[in-house]
Formats: C-alpha cells, sequence, structure tokens
C-alpha cells in the first residue's frame, strides 16, 4: 500500500505543478536568458493575485522522461485539467493510458488493469501533497515550507527553481523548476530534475482558461 | 469426517508432490536450444502491472540492451520518477545503481534480481543445457546453486511456451509469454509460486 500512494503522490505532484500553472517557474542559476527577479515581495502577491483570477484550466501536455546515462527518453501526451480549488483530472493517453482524478479530499488512479480510490485524508503523505497543490493553485507556493525558492524572469515568463527541503522529497528531486507565463502566470512547463540526473519535462499547450468544466470530469 | 481427514491427506499429499516428477531426462538437442534459447531482449519499454500482496503499483520499465551486451533495467512511475536502476553485468555481477528506500531492501532487491534474470535469460547465456520432455513440452535447464532455470518449449521445438525458476521439487516462478516472441517479447507475465506476486508487462511502442 505504501509503494502505491508514494507512486501516486510522485504522480499527482506531477500535477500540481501543472495545477500550479497558476504558480511559478524555477530557473537555475545557469539559466540562459534569465534574470533574478528584483522584487521578490511584489512577485509574491502578483502570483497569488493572478492565481486567483483562474478559475479553471484545460490544457494538453507532452511529458518528456530521459534517462540520462541510458541515452533513453519516452515521450507522453495526454489532457489535464484542474477547477478551482480542489479538482484536476490528468489523462495521460499515449503511448499508454494511466489516469487521475482528484475531487477533494477523494482520487482516483487507474489504467488498463487496476482502478483505485483512494481517501487522502486517510495518509499523511497525501496530506503534503494536498498542500503543496493548494499552496500552488493559491499562488502561495512561494511561501511553502516544503521547498526553498528562487525566481528568476526573462522578458516572457518567470521561472521558479524549487529545491526540497524535507527528506520524503530530497530523495527523489533536486530540484523542479517550474515556468511561468508572464502574461497570465499559467505553467508553461515543469521541470523534475532527479538526484541521479536524471529529469522529467511536461510542457503545457494549448491552454484554455476560465471555461466551464464538466462536474463528469471530475467524477470519481 | 472420514472422508474430510481423506481429502485433507490428498491435500497434504500433493503439496509433497514434486513440480518436476513427470520430467523424462533425454538426450540434448543443440540445435532447438540454439535456435529457440531466450538469450537476449531487445531494448524496450513496457508498460508494468505489479500486484505484491494484494498491492498494486503501476509503471514503465525500459529494459535497455548496452553495446557491451550488459543489462540496464529502470523501473518508474507514469508520472517519470524513478523508482529503481538495475544493472545487470556481462560478468554476472548485479548493481543497484539507484533504488528508493522503500524498495532499497535485500529482500526485495535479491527477488526483483532473480526475476529479471529470469526474464532477461541471463542464466541460459552459457549455452549447456540439461534436457527433460513431460508431456507435450520439453524443459531445457541450467542448474544455479539450489534452483534451476528453465526454458520450456514446445515437443516439437516451434515455440517457446515458458520460462522457471524451480526449486528441486517446486515451481517458484513462471513467466508466460502470450505475445510474439524473444528477442522482442511483447507481453510478459511473471508469476511466483511460493508468495502472492505477479508482473505483467506489455511492450509500448514509441511514436
Amino acid at each position: 500500500m505504501r509503494e502505491r500512494k508514494t507512486t501516486i503522490f510522485f504522480n499527482l505532484l506531477g500535477l500540481l505543478m501543472g495545477i500550479a500553472l497558476l504558480s511559478s517557474h524555477p530557473a537555475k542559476a545557469q539559466y540562459t536568458g534569465f534574470k533574478p527577479v528584483a522584487d521578490l515581495a511584489a512577485f509574491k502577491k502578483q502570483f497569488a493575485t493572478e492565481s486567483a483570477k483562474v478559475s479553471t484550466i484545460t490544457s494538453n501536455f507532452t511529458q518528456v522522461k530521459t534517462l540520462t546515462a541510458l541515452t533513453e527518453t519516452i515521450t507522453s501526451t495526454g489532457k489535464f485539467w484542474f477547477q478551482r480549488s480542489n479538482r484536476v483530472r490528468i489523462d495521460y493517453q499515449k503511448p499508454f493510458h494511466y489516469l487521475i482524478v482528484m475531487n477533494g479530499d477523494k482520487m482516483l488512479v487507474k489504467n488498463d488493469q487496476k482502478e483505485n480510490r483512494i481517501n487522502v485524508k486517510s495518509n499523511k503523505l497525501f496530506q503534503q501533497v494536498n498542500r503543496i497543490m493548494i499552496d500552488c493553485v493559491q499562488g502561495t507556493i512561494l511561501d511553502s515550507k516544503d521547498f526553498t525558492t528562487k525566481v528568476f524572469e526573462n522578458e516572457k515568463g518567470y521561472l521558479l527553481e524549487m529545491t526540497p527541503t524535507s527528506k520524503t522529497l530530497k530523495e527523489f528531486f533536486q530540484t523542479i523548476v517550474l515556468q511561468v507565463e508572464k502574461k497570465d502566470y499559467t505553467a508553461r512547463s515543469i521541470e523534475m530534475n532527479e538526484p541521479s540526473g536524471d529529469k522529467t519535462v511536461i510542457s503545457f499547450t494549448d491552454k484554455t482558461l476560465n471555461t466551464t468544466l464538466a462536474d463528469a470530469l471530475f467524477s470519481l | 469426517m472420514r472422508c474430510f481427514l481423506f481429502s485433507i491427506g490428498c491435500l497434504l499429499l500433493m503439496r509433497c508432490a514434486s513440480d518436476y516428477k513427470g520430467l523424462q531426462a533425454t538426450a540434448p538437442d543443440d540445435a532447438c536450444a540454439a535456435r529457440i534459447v531466450p538469450a537476449r531482449v531487445n531494448t524496450s519499454w513496457y508498460n508494468a502491472d505489479v500486484d505484491v500482496v494484494g498491492r498494486h503499483i503501476s509503471g514503465l520499465l525500459l529494459v535497455k540492451h548496452m553495446p557491451d551486451s550488459s543489462y540496464r533495467v529502470v523501473f518508474t512511475n507514469e508520472a517519470g520518477v524513478t523508482f529503481f536502476d538495475f544493472g545487470f553485468l556481462t560478468n554476472g555481477d548485479f548493481k543497484v545503481y539507484n533504488a528508493i528506500h522503500q524498495l532499497n531492501k535485500k529482500a526485495v532487491i535479491q527477488t526483483l534480481r532473480k526475476d529479471f534474470e529470469l526474464v532477461l535469460g541471463l542464466p541460459f547465456r552459457q549455452g549447456v543445457y540439461q534436457r527433460w520432455t513431460e508431456g507435450e513440452e520439453v524443459f531445457f535447464g541450467v542448474r544455479q546453486k539450489k534452483e534451476t532455470a528453465y526454458f520450456i518449449t514446445s515437443k516439437d521445438c516451434a515455440s517457446l511456451r515458458r520460462l522457471e525458476w524451480g526449486a528441486p521439487r517446486k515451481r517458484k516462478v513462471t513467466v508466460q509469454l502470450p505475445g510474439s516472441p524473444y528477442p522482442s517479447p511483447d507481453m510478459l507475465e511473471l508469476k511466483h509460486h511460493t508468495f502472492n506476486m505477479q508482473i505483467k508487462l506489455a511492450r509500448i511502442t514509441k511514436e
């Protein structure tokens, strides 16, 4: 059960970062073309304000997992939906099927073989995910105790380099780099860098904001 | 009551019976073995579903055949986070490049090591096999310490039926091959017979 929850936890983490479309995008020290944000307090305020304006998101995504040492990549694509404040659906469609739906305290995880329903409240790990998600959605991830965050910017966007502080997250991620559009503060991409040097980049395209989403998308 | 005791007795006797008692030793058939031996797996990504004592884990599994003929086996979840990265070296050594702490336990690692050794056909690389027949099947075996690795073919050597790890009297692990054959099997179904664990692999066609 612990392994399954861990799996789900990290799938969710990817999602939340997507949700954080509403949030930021990290920039490494070597992020070409980016410079540190001069007024961090102003950015935090603006980030929270703009995030609050987003009630729904619909987006396609492309995920590229790179195993650096093995020079192997696998690309998957799918669709992502978010509805404020706590509904998320992520649907991997190619080259495999995998679905996660979060609706309040309830969660559904489904692939071709199995379907699992989980009560988020039953597990501290999920509560942590929930907290991070809310921080992302509300634009308060910069105040999160789960990460220390550096913020950079260029002409078109912000980049948030998030370094985990907890032992659990550190085992999996060296940094998480979130890129956010300046025009609407939605996520352009999220890059999860593992201690081994492997990385996963999820890029969001064809985003639509603030449209009506059917409740059925989030039914469990 | 007598019937009940008789049934229990029969069950106990059945449990004591060897899974391999029907095997009849026969002369080697090098031509068949060389043609069908599953001693290589091409690099592929697989959809993986693992069921362990009532728990389910899914993800993506990469089997990478390296230029030096060693293998790397990497398991990630669907969102890309790596759970383990194992190396099977050409000299027979095994290396854990990476394993999350929940999996990084000796018993777990050893179980997965043996499972993937069988899937990769590593015991069969040496090219010398004992041979037995049972019914319509032919068993080619390589003894390794207390266990024997088998690849099992049809009697006419037309198809590879399954792979097995077997103790002297007990079948321990089987790998069924419902799809296309080695070296690019598109389905592998591994089942433990001494505890409740199954691994199902379905090859992913990358776009």
